[in-house]
């Protein structure tokens, strides 16, 4: 059903927004735009306008991924450039009502960016250090849409790539992705087209299509702008997949706690159903197809393919053998391709712009681009999307901005709880999902915590495994009870009760753990703790010995383990 | 059907197709630790132990895997000993302290396991111990559940599943505190003391009723 005639319609609605004749008001409004007060300033602006009796239409969009600048509102005023205004306050935001519409004072003190030429002392937003660093193409439209607005979608070239799809063979489409070299951004990074080909090689039907927006990581929230800003792209990226492979169903399994994620998602699939893009006989095709949404129950370990198989299956969570994986024997002994959010959102770019452009860009075995929620001690915050092989130092000073209030560096952990802590020698590594783990850390779903010099690195692998102890899932013994005495043993170090005997011990327990674990979240949580000792032994040894902690962080070896009282 | 050959430990063997490595070796009398197998049910794989290097290269499962024709396993090397001797230690660092009373003491597959890797109790020393025993638990209305022996290993969740189609008991909780719990269903657990008796380490003990 989308004709040539909605697709027109669509695009001339947006035609009338980007250009438009009457002022358009953009307000910010993903879970970290509302959290930074995006609410208050939707209703000062309302108020303003209402008081003022103009005549403006306000959308809400998702998150631009400057998380430094948030509440952010974009204007467009007609016959004038789309301008972000950043860090605003209700009072500031309504001021820019009468200021802006009404005496045309475009009010420069509050501007981030003009999006496109500079306009009158205020620079090109996509030219700020951020933005220009970034290939932005999954996250392409999180930030201009409506997400709960699919003719947007359309109008940005939505939905284009899966009819291109529906008129190519599915091998065609598989090997296409394949050529393309895109691999899993979940983590693992297992190389895409060849899960793709493995489930639609299958034997078995029906075949089921996963989408894993678990995302649980500490300091990551990738999926959920993703989700909740650009939701379509991911259903897109779904559609085609189904196709490709042939699965008849589709579950996206978004955790409990991203409700916004969850509503919008179930908005963008309604808003498909309507459109045809649901259902039986797809655009007419013989592809039938239909998506639900199932709802994490809390724990991190179902982002763990074979656990989030038993959960939707209505089991206690728990990850399966491997083999057979589950693009042989997945959801009910089925078929079944499970992609993260990021992956899927990547793909119709792929098909649109064809496999040579995707590969074109990034390092050997790591194409494409990654996308990172660089956080921590670093000036600008956000999510980024940058091309594979950028080093550590362009991420965290070109585009990050350094370290705030004249700091130093001390070490970037990327990867979450099954990641690892680089210390400031690795600056430059370039950054590639084999280089990461030659590191002793990993490529993860994009999490990256920069941590300045008043960090403790032994508090740190602390709370990672303190994480891991409470969401291992209990059933193999390494790791319910190897990560339980790792963190009792880090938890003494932080304390001064640490023996000689214990970065030995962890070293052991680590290595054992990593080779006896059942899945991938027993294999990796030892990395926190296995990188803070290769890369900050040091601090270990004071701790211990001297009952010192360097960065005094551990409250009971402040002063020397001398208490003031 | 042909028979399988394999040398186990430099040994001969002969087994049937679709045998596990498991299977073969306890028929011919060559131990490999374990805690969650149990001959009449499903391998579930999860107390990790019973690893063994094929073909002079991987580490696998010895429950889980098949024989093979020509397969070379050993059971003994340097490599598997790093291994599980970690796991070994951690379970009994967080095991109830004496085996005294313990309904389970001289059958136990934990002291079995103790002895074939000659645990040196100093290096138990260097880890954490619980610092309490946790409280009996009263588990179904005819059995005491004791959490500071239980390894968790899931047998008595997987023979109450065989024989009434779906257990009485399960996991609850996550992580370290995961535990056996009794979900009181459509059935009533009607003291077949068939989990009693495949516990490998005495966790659950008959009440006196």
């Amino acid at each position: 059903m989308i004709t040539a005639d909605f697709r027109a319609k669509a695009e001339t609605e947006w035609q009338n927004i980007t250009d438009p004749s009457v002022p358009q008001i953009f307000i910010g409004m993903a879970t970290c735009g509302e959290a930074a007060g995006a609410l208050s300033i939707y209703k000062a602006m309302e108020s303003a306008l209402i008081k003022n009796r103009i005549k403006a239409r306000i959308h809400k969009t998702g998150c631009l991924g400057m998380c430094y600048c948030e509440p952010m509102v974009d204007i467009i005023k007609p016959g004038r450039p789309r301008i972000t205004y950043k860090n605003l306050t209700p009072e500031t935001a309504a001021e820019l009502i009468t200021d802006y519409l009404i005496n045309d004072n475009y009010r420069p003190d509050l501007a981030l960016g003009v999006w496109g030429k500079e306009f009158d002392g205020i620079p090109n937003l996509f030219q700020l250090d951020f933005m220009k660093f970034q290939q932005r193409t999954a996250l392409k439209n999180i930030g201009v849409i409506n997400p709960e607005d699919i003719s947007q979608y359309i109008a940005c070239g939505g939905y284009k790539a899966f009819e291109k799809a529906l008129g190519t063979s599915q091998q065609d489409i598989i090997y296409e992705v394949e050529k393309s070299g895109l691999r899993g951004l979940g983590g693992a990074g297992f190389p895409t087209g060849l899960k793709w080909k493995t489930c639609y090689k299958a034997r078995y039907s029906p075949k089921y299509m996963i989408c894993n927006a678990d995302e649980g990581d500490p300091g990551a929230y990738m999926d959920r702008s993703l989700l909740e800003s650009d939701p379509h792209s991911v259903l897109e990226g779904m559609l085609i997949a189904a196709y490709a492979i042939g699965c008849s169903r589709g579950y996206i399994y978004i955790r409990d706690e991203y409700p916004l994620a969850i509503k919008r998602m179930a908005i963008a699939i309604e808003q498909m159903r309507q459109y045809g893009l649901l259902g039986d006989n797809i655009l007419n095709s013989d592809f039938s197809f239909d998506i639900e949404i199932r709802e994490g129950a809390g724990a991190f370990v179902c982002g763990e393919e074979s656990a989030l198989l038993a959960s939707i299956e209505g089991n206690r969570g728990m990850p399966r053998h491997r083999p057979p994986y589950p693009a042989e024997s997945g959801l009910w002994g089925k078929p079944t391709d499970i992609n993260n959010v990021k992956t899927l959102a990547n793909i119709p770019s792929i098909i649109i712009n064809g496999a040579e452009w995707f590969a074109g860009r990034g390092t050997e075995s790591s194409k494409g681009t990654a996308i990172f929620a660089l956080t921590g001690k670093v000036a600008n915050r956000g999510l980024i999307e940058v091309p594979m092989g950028i080093t550590l130092r362009q991420i965290i000073y070109d585009i990050g901005g350094g370290i705030p209030d004249g700091k130093a560096f001390k070490a970037v952990q990327t990867g979450g709880p099954s990641g690892g802590c680089l210390p400031a020698d690795l600056l430059d590594l370039p950054i590639a999902f084999d280089s990461l783990a030659a590191a002793g850390s990993i490529m993860g779903s994009g999490g990256m915590v920069v941590l300045d010099e008043d960090t403790c690195m032994v508090d740190v692998a602390r709370f990672f495994l303190d994480f891991a102890q409470q969401e291992s899932c209990g059933q193999c013994i390494p790791c319910r009870l190897g990560t339980k005495q790792m963190f009792e043993i880090l938890d003494d170090i932080t304390k001064g009760n640490g023996k000689q005997t214990d970065v030995d011990v962890l070293l052991e327990l680590s290595d054992s753990i990593v080779k006896t674990s059942l899945c991938g979240l027993g294999r990796t949580v030892p990395n926190p703790v296995l990188t803070t000792i290769r890369y900050f032994r040091d601090e270990y040894d004071s701790h211990i010995n001297d009952k010192q902690c360097p960065s005094n962080v551990c409250q009971a070896l402040i002063n020397g383990g001398q208490s003031d009282e | 059907m042909n028979k399988i050959h394999l040398t186990i430990n430099d040994n001969q063997f002969e087994a049937e197709p679709g045998a596990t490595i498991m299977e073969v070796a306890l028929e011919n009398n060559i131990y490999i630790p374990h805690l969650c197998y149990n001959p009449d049910l499903v391998p579930g794989g999860i107390c990790r132990l019973c690893r063994v290097e094929i073909n002079n290269d991987k580490l696998a499962l010895a429950c889980r895997t098949p024989v093979e024709e020509g397969m070379i396993v050993r059971t003994n090397t340097p490599e598997i000993d790093a291994a599980i001797r970690p796991i070994v230690e951690l379970i009994i660092a967080d095991h109830h302290s004496t085996c005294r009373g313990c309904p389970a003491n001289g059958k136990c597959e934990l002291q079995k396991i103790m002895a074939h890797l000659h645990i040196d109790r100093r290096r138990i020393d260097n880890l954490r111990l619980p610092q309490n025993d946790l409280p009996l638990e009263a588990l179904t209305p005819f059995l005491d559940y004791d959490p500071n022996k239980c390894v968790r290993c899931g047998i008595c969740v997987q023979t109450c599943e065989k024989i009434y189609g779906t257990s009485h008991i399960y996991f609850l909780n996550r992580g370290y505190d995961t535990k056996i719990a009794y979900f009181e269903t459509v059935a009533h657990c009607d003291f077949c003391m068939e989990c009693v008796k495949n516990c490998p380490v005495g966790v659950l003990i008959p009440k006196n009723v």
